[in-house]
């Protein structure tokens, strides 16, 4: 209990208070506008982060995912024009809605639904980190091993373009994150040379790359789209009598997107998706989602923001990210020297807390900011792109130059960000490398040791009753992708007569 | 480009592999075997650390589980051809001549990023950008290349303390 008054405490300075609130505008602002998002608005804030108090800045940005995943549902609504992935879903029902002249009604209730679905997730949160970590405590290398391998194999689930891509993106980035002194040998590995690289290539400037430089190269090619603008944005929130019929598809959402949150590599759009289908396989009038149904709002935006929420555990708790953005809030964990997994509950336990009330908080700012800036959120899509990805540019640059005063980081930026290019349009994610990079160092550190402990054989790595499971596991999760396919060959669906 | 001319077929004209898929995993393999010649030429461990893994161990594992999975990659669209054809339909798209020239713009200022300092490079970017990408407001593009870096400058170096670099402004402060 002490810790939690100490963790509030420290968000309730007003310094705290205002990092804090600057993350909820930051957020409903990139996730407001289409090509920015909160995994990007992060990696470009890192750097600068360096300076402030750890506690503060993790807060910050924890606070700015929370409101980049409702920050997206306004433009969803109002353009048909999803800020953020995580709102395609919202966009089926809003924007029809929006367009039968409620748009206001739709705003609020995609506010409404977003937070209760986060504090849904918030306490799920608080109750589960503590318990995961006490878990977590008990493992030793061999246990930790099988549940990276695990968390990597998700990747193969993750939401993305194929599969196989992802899983091979993950690899690449595992594989850079051996670049620089083998630490249990002294190696120099991969450094042909060059005296920055024997640190190993820093998170930060690829993380900028990929997200920011990668999607600027995206956006170059649709310079001249046009939006088309909706009129009436005066957000209003739904009455007492309609929550009232909405609680069952609000609190199913809120459960289903914190275990999907709560899921290694799984993120808040896989969540968004299964809320609303959830929501119209229970719906009393399911031929109506599509056509500017409340329950099709309520369900993907209960669920988004409750896996945002969700995500959170693993991060925390084990120290595998639950998702592409809390994969960079581990990273800014690990930049301002804290210790992710178990220990940091144990060890800084005011910084879980911190974090908690910190996304109590966004819950709140983002729907008092909904209340009275949906209609200017709504106006910052209408940003010319010619002078908004300059600016991106630019904050790239300082960025990624601020972290450790080196040209070299620069460059690695730039040329993560083209190489990130050209594998978007061939079908490969960045969170799944950025998960990969991130876990790297875990992952062999954890193979090493347990190698070690084991004689050298991998095989007796399944005397652990917990590598066993997790190693099952890893299985399910490769072949899950597989199994519609193979359901259909053996057991093929009977033509309907 | 039509899809179809993505695949190569054998004799009785069905699909055989994918073309662009095939194409990239030669790009990943030769990829993976430089990585395996490099672990290759790493020194092992000293007698004196004992029972360790060497260097090379890990990086060569995750090469033979990066090969693993490009062999998949050219026959992807079998398993999985709905989402093979999504991305076809991104990459069929030519990378039009605006991003290569905001590629070459992009080298271009962060190779002279150095020389010009970070205040000319903030201005040079704000400037050469919007105009190359087409803007015709010019007096919009002015007051932006001024007032954005000057904001910018602002923020971080006088208030957040961050060090810029002076660049060719230096001679104005001799």
């Amino acid at each position: 209990m002490e810790d939690v008054i100490k963790g509030f405490g420290l968000i309730l300075e007003f310094k705290n208070i205002l990092l804090i609130f600057g993350g909820v505008l930051v957020g409903v602002l990139v996730g407001a506008l289409p090509g920015l998002s909160s995994p990007m608005a992060i990696a470009l804030l890192m750097p600068f982060t360096i300076s402030l108090d750890p506690v503060a800045s993790i807060s910050m940005m924890a606070a700015l995912y929370c409101a980049g995943t409702f920050g997206g549902s306004i433009t969803a609504i109002l353009i048909n024009a999803p800020g953020a992935p995580p709102a395609v879903a919202t966009a089926l029902d809003g924007y029809q809605m929006a367009k039968k002249g409620e748009p206001g009604r739709a705003l609020g209730l995609a506010a409404i639904s977003s937070v209760l679905g986060g504090i849904f997730a918030i306490f799920v949160f608080l109750l589960a980190t503590p318990l995961l970590a006490e878990i977590a405590l008990k493992f030793g290398p061999v246990e930790y091993f099988g549940l990276t391998l695990f968390a990597l194999s998700m990747l193969a689930a993750m939401s993305g373009k194929s599969s196989i891509r992802n899983l091979i993106a993950g690899t690449l980035g595992v594989l850079i994150s051996t670049i620089g002194v083998h630490l249990a040998t002294g190696v120099e590995r991969f450094d042909f040379g060059v005296q920055e690289l024997t640190e190993g290539i820093k998170f930060v400037p690829v993380l900028i790359g990929l997200f920011a430089m990668s999607e600027l190269l995206n956006q170059s090619k649709t310079l001249n789209d046009a939006v088309e603008r909706m009129s009436a944005r005066a957000l209003k929130l739904p009455t007492f009598s309609e929550l009232k019929a909405l609680k069952g598809t609000i609190l199913r959402s809120s459960g289903l997107g914190t275990f999907i949150g709560i899921l290694p590599a799984e993120g808040s759009t896989v969540a968004a998706m299964m809320g609303y289908n959830e929501a119209k396989r229970w719906s009393k009038e399911p031929e109506k989602f599509g056509t500017g149904s409340p329950e099709g709002i309520a369900g993907p935006e209960a669920a988004n923001n409750a896996a945002a929420g969700g995500a959170m555990v693993p991060t925390l708790a084990l120290g595998i990210p639950g998702s592409g953005t809390t994969a960079l809030i581990l990273a800014a964990l690990v930049m301002h020297g804290f210790r992710p997994g178990p220990y940091l509950i144990t060890e800084t336990p005011h910084l879980v807390y911190a974090i908690f009330g910190a996304m109590l908080f966004a819950n709140f700012g983002f729907l008092g900011i909904g209340l009275v800036g949906a209609k200017f959120f709504s106006y910052v899509t209408f940003i010319p792109k010619r002078f908004l990805w300059p600016s991106v540019f630019v904050f790239s640059l300082i960025g990624s130059y601020a972290y450790s005063s080196a040209i070299f980081d620069v460059w690695v930026m730039l040329l993560s960000g083209i190489i990130g290019y050209f594998a978007l349009r061939n079908g490969f994610s960045p969170a799944p490398f950025v998960m990969g990079l991130i876990l790297g160092k875990m992952v062999e550190e954890t193979f090493t040791q347990s190698m070690v402990i084991y004689e050298n054989n991998f095989l007796n790595f399944f005397e652990s009753g917990v590598f066993i499971f997790f190693f099952i596991l890893t299985f399910v999760s490769l072949s899950t992708p597989f199994w519609g396919k193979i359901r259909n060959k053996f057991f093929p669906a009977k033509p309907q007569s | 480009m039509s899809n179809e001319s993505n695949f190569a077929s054998d004799k009785s004209g069905a699909r055989f592999y994918h073309k662009k898929d095939l194409y990239l995993a030669i790009i990943l393999v030769a990829f993976g075997a430089f990585v395996y010649y490099e672990a290759d030429k790493f020194p092992p461990a000293p007698l004196v650390l004992g029972d360790t893994i060497n260097a090379d161990v890990f990086p060569k594992i995750l090469v033979v589980v990066l090969l693993f999975l490009t062999a998949i990659i050219p026959f992807e669209f079998k398993i999985t051809p709905e989402k093979v054809a999504k991305i076809d339909k991104e990459r069929n798209e030519r990378t039009i001549s605006i991003t290569w020239i905001t590629i070459v713009m992009l080298l271009t200022i962060v190779s002279l990023a150095n020389f010009l300092g970070a205040v000319l490079t903030m201005f040079t970017t704000c400037l050469i950008f919007p105009l190359v990408w087409g803007e015709k407001n010019y007096v919009a593009v002015a007051i932006y290349a001024i007032v954005f870096p000057a904001c910018v400058y602002l923020l971080f170096n006088q208030l957040l303390g961050l060090y810029f670099e002076p660049g060719l402004l230096e001679i104005f402060k001799k």
